[in-house]
């Protein structure tokens, strides 16, 4: 009876029988809601620093690739050009071998006209030699 | 030789360096395309920042004002003349100030240079112009418009002209107006840069057809290089005009003068636009476009003597090897070396304060003297003594140390001589004038005083090499030259009164030298090397010069071969490829030389029937006409079949008297003027007119006659029989007036001669000196 005039207030015992506004069921209901939300909240807090951390990798690995591709291009570059600057190189060895090569000439012809001066002088001791 | 090249590990300044300019001889400025003009110091290896221009200048080229202006000497350059590219050039001092700044040109001013005297400055830009400004910087006239850029210009030795390129031309214009302009196509590319010596007066030449040419100052080639891989930004006398530098992109080049190249070095410096010499000529610096600034010196240069063999190993060092025993000597200096010269036993070394004086018997104790002035430019050599010059003077040196003389004249530059337009013997110096190239001046050694009269050689021509002869008496001292047609000529440089003969010896000669040790010449003309064993010859007996004559085909030497020495019997010649070629000559005249020269006629006589060569003989006979001994004349003109030389010896040896005979060797030599006067002054009127009769000298005979009132008959008859001779009529106006009231009586003029001929028979026996012998010694 009290419960049923109570019902029309609006007002509700607990097993308690503390005076309540709410209907302890619902009280009840809206505990579990609420731990409910709470605990789903943090899960997707956690799954957003997974996340974040996942993204956060992939970045990183973007980057790295990206060094690498800059690397290989660079390498690959850097090849193509090596055969050109090998080329320079060679280039400058050519001429400063070309270099050398007149200087073997000139002192070619230098130790050749100082063999035909040898050749003469011992022809001249012997003729000398001869004569006397 | 070589270069050794030094190049900072990071460039100092940001961007290309576009000029290069030394002050002293280890201070260098360089201005960059960053503005900033930066100083190197290379005594500390400092550098430092003179200062730095406001942006909009970018600098193009420099050039100091030059050190000596009008024989006021100063110790070192105070401002130079920068060029930019915003078509005005700046004067800026040493401290970085920029004096004035000039608009001069409408584009960028591509060159700037002071002439020698640093009276006048010519500047050139892309507008085509040439202009040429006072010290002051005010416009005094604007010498040629081009129709496109002039990148480089260069003054002509005399500071009188200008050389500039135009395109692929090549353009000599004198300052003055209506004078001829010598203009050439001189490259298959644009013309980059060109310099011009004042001492070898040759010009240098490079462009974008990747070559590098030497022409002489008429504009012919004297060599072209190969092509290189890219094009030849810079090219740069050493102030001796020794050798050059070429600079091109990764290359610094040493070429001889004569083109070929010494030594290549491939530095990492990018393009070289711009190569200095230092003022002594031992180092280059090069503006190069990776904003480095490389440093070179030139080492390894060689000395040769005889047995020793000197190499510059460093810059301070020397290694003096003597090849018979392989012994190796180190000789160290306290300073840089500058020039050194190896020849008669001595080796001269000058460094940058002293001089260092060995002797090639000891290695360990030269004698070091100080030096005015530091920068020796030339150093020649005799026997004796040697030279030495400097911005100051020339100075003769005894091998002691001691300082003999000083020699000057008039308008003497010492800068711009050279080993060709100067020549030492034991008792003369020659100079060759470079004000008039005609006019050769003679100095005697030992007082430096003008030799003889005072008064200079002067050729028809311009001069363009000299050479003393080194041995003999200083009476017979002989100069050969060659002049500017090519002719060789020889003449003596003692003159008493009358004027020398100038005589020529040869044609188309490229070079000579004289021997050291006997009075040898050799020469290269043309195709042929050329030795003449008795020069003297043909002041003797001018028909025996071609027989002794050594002559030897050349054509293997290539073009343009020059003789390096002439020492002993080996001569040393450079081709025009840089290679050295060796030649033996026979050791027998050098010896009949050493014989006549002491009169052991005898020996000489036995030689030459050793050697059995009518060379030999012929110079023989030369000799000793010249020596005046007719008995050994006789032998050897016997032996080279001149019957009627022969004759005419036998024919003097049995002349009356003393005077006679010498008056007949001297006409055998062809001195008929010094004949007649020694026959007058011994007072032998009737020989004299007697020699210009067999002369047909037919006015100087009667000449002669008049004036000693006696033989007129004479002179007449003989004149008369010659007319009849020859079926001519008199038409002589002198003899005609003489003829008359004179008669000719043939028995009379006989008795005359008959008793003029007695007459001096008695004289000479009256005289007992005359000897048996036909010997006169002078």
């Amino acid at each position: 009876m009290a419960k049923a005039v109570l019902g029309d207030v609006r007002l509700h015992f607990d097993e308690l029988n503390k005076l309540r506004i709410l209907d302890p069921e619902v009280a009840q209901q809206t505990i579990e809601l609420k731990e409910e939300c709470k605990a789903f909240v943090d899960k997707i807090a956690e799954f957003q620093k997974i996340v974040g951390n996942l993204i956060e990798l992939v970045d990183q690995l973007a980057k790295a690739a990206e060094n690498e591709k800059m690397k290989a291009i660079g390498a690959r570059n850097l090849l193509k050009s090596i055969a050109k600057q090998r080329e320079a190189q060679q280039q400058q060895l050519q001429a400063l071998i070309t270099e050398k090569k007149m200087q073997l000439e000139r002192y070619r012809v230098e130790y050749e006209t100082l063999c035909k001066i040898e050749a003469d002088q011992n022809e001249f001791i012997d003729q000398f030699i001869f004569q006397k | 030789m070589r270069l050794k090249t030094s190049l900072l590990k990071e460039p100092k300044h940001k961007e290309l360096v576009s000029c290069v300019g030394w002050t002293t001889a280890d201070e260098l400025y360089s201005c960059s395309d960053d503005h900033h003009i930066m100083k190197w110091n290379l005594l500390t290896s400092e550098t430092t920042q003179v200062v730095k221009l406001p942006d909009d200048i970018y600098p193009i080229d420099l050039h100091w004002f030059p050190k000596t202006i009008g024989g006021k000497k100063q110790s070192q350059a105070e401002s130079f003349v920068l060029t930019s590219s915003d078509g005005k050039f700046h004067l800026i001092t040493k401290t970085g100030r920029v004096e004035k700044s000039i608009e001069a040109h409408c584009g960028a001013v591509l060159a700037g240079r002071w002439n020698y005297e640093g009276t006048a400055l010519v500047t050139v830009g892309e507008d085509g112009q040439i202009k040429i400004w006072s010290k002051s910087g005010m416009l005094r006239s604007t010498l040629a418009q081009q129709g496109t850029p002039v990148y480089s210009v260069a003054w002509g030795p005399d500071s009188e002209k200008v050389l500039y390129s135009s395109g692929k031309q090549l353009i000599i214009k004198p300052l003055q107006p209506n004078a001829k302009v010598l203009q050439w196509k001189a490259h298959d590319g644009v013309i980059l840069k060109l310099d011009w010596n004042s001492v070898n007066d040759l010009i240098l030449s490079a462009g974008e057809d990747c070559k590098y040419k030497v022409w002489d100052s008429y504009g012919r080639l004297l060599y072209s290089s190969q092509p290189h891989d890219y094009p030849i930004t810079s090219v740069a006398w050493a102030p001796d005009g020794e050798l050059f530098a070429v600079g091109s992109f990764h290359t610094l080049r040493l070429c001889d003068k004569t083109g070929w190249s010494y030594a290549l070095e491939k530095p990492n410096t990018g393009s070289i636009f711009n190569i200095a010499w230092s003022i002594d000529g031992t180092q280059i610096a090069g503006a190069c476009g990776n904003g480095h600034v490389i440093f070179a010196h030139v080492v390894e240069q060689r000395w040769e003597w005889k047995n020793f063999e000197i190499t510059l190993t460093k810059r301070r060092t020397m290694e003096v090897r003597n090849v018979i025993n392989d012994a190796v000597d180190l000789l160290e200096f306290r300073d840089r070396v500058i020039k050194a010269s190896l020849n008669y036993g001595h080796l001269v070394v000058s460094t940058s304060l002293q001089c260092y004086v060995f002797s090639t018997k000891n290695w360990n104790t030269p004698l070091i003297f100080d030096l005015k002035e530091g920068t020796v430019s030339l150093i020649l050599q005799a026997e004796r003594h040697f030279l030495l010059t400097d911005g100051g003077g020339i100075y003769l040196y005894s091998y002691e140390g001691r300082l003999i003389s000083s020699p000057k004249f008039p308008g003497m530059r010492t800068d711009i001589l050279n080993a060709q337009t100067v020549s030492l013997s034991n008792d003369t110096l020659a100079i060759k004038d470079k004000t008039d190239e005609k006019v050769i001046y003679l100095f005697e050694a030992m007082s430096g005083k003008p030799l003889g009269d005072g008064k200079p050689l002067t050729h028809k021509t311009e001069i363009t090499e000299i050479a003393l002869d080194q041995k003999g008496l200083t009476n017979e001292r002989k100069i050969a030259f060659i002049d500017k047609n090519r002719d060789l000529y020889i003449t003596s440089v003692k003159r008493f009164g009358k004027e020398q003969k100038v005589i020529k010896i040869g044609t188309m000669a490229h070079t000579l030298a004289w021997n050291d040790t006997s009075n040898i010449l050799c020469g290269l003309q043309d195709t042929r090397f050329s030795v003449w064993y008795y020069p003297n010859t043909v002041y003797v007996d001018k028909d025996l010069l071609p027989k002794t004559l050594y002559e030897k085909d050349a054509s293997e030497f290539s073009k343009n071969p020059q003789i390096v020495c002439f020492v002993g019997n080996q001569v040393t010649i450079r081709r025009a490829d840089g290679s050295l070629i060796l030649l033996n000559i026979s050791p027998y005249p050098a010896i009949l030389h050493e014989y006549v020269s002491s009169s052991k006629w005898e020996d000489a006589v036995r030689l030459c029937r050793f050697v059995k060569d009518q060379t030999m003989w012929a110079c023989l006979a030369a000799m000793a006409v010249a020596n005046k001994d007719m008995t050994t004349a006789e032998i050897a003109y016997a032996s080279i079949g001149d019957i009627d030389k022969v004759q005419y010896i036998n024919s003097i040896k049995e002349l009356p008297s003393k005077e006679s005979r010498m008056a007949h060797i001297l006409l055998f030599s062809g001195n008929v003027q010094d004949a007649e006067m020694l026959l007058l002054q011994a007072g032998l009127t009737y020989q004299a007119i007697q020699i210009n009769i067999n002369l047909y000298n037919w006015d100087r005979a009667l000449e002669l006659a008049v004036k000693h009132k006696t033989h007129v008959d004479t002179v007449l008859g003989y004149r008369q029989k010659f007319l009849e001779d020859f079926g001519k009529k008199e038409t002589n106006k002198r003899f005609l007036q003489y003829a008359e009231g004179l008669e000719v009586d043939w028995d009379k003029i006989k008795a005359k001669i008959e008793m003029e001929i007695a007459k001096e028979r008695e004289r000479a026996a009256a005289t007992p000196a005359v000897r048996a012998s036909v010997t006169v010694q002078h």
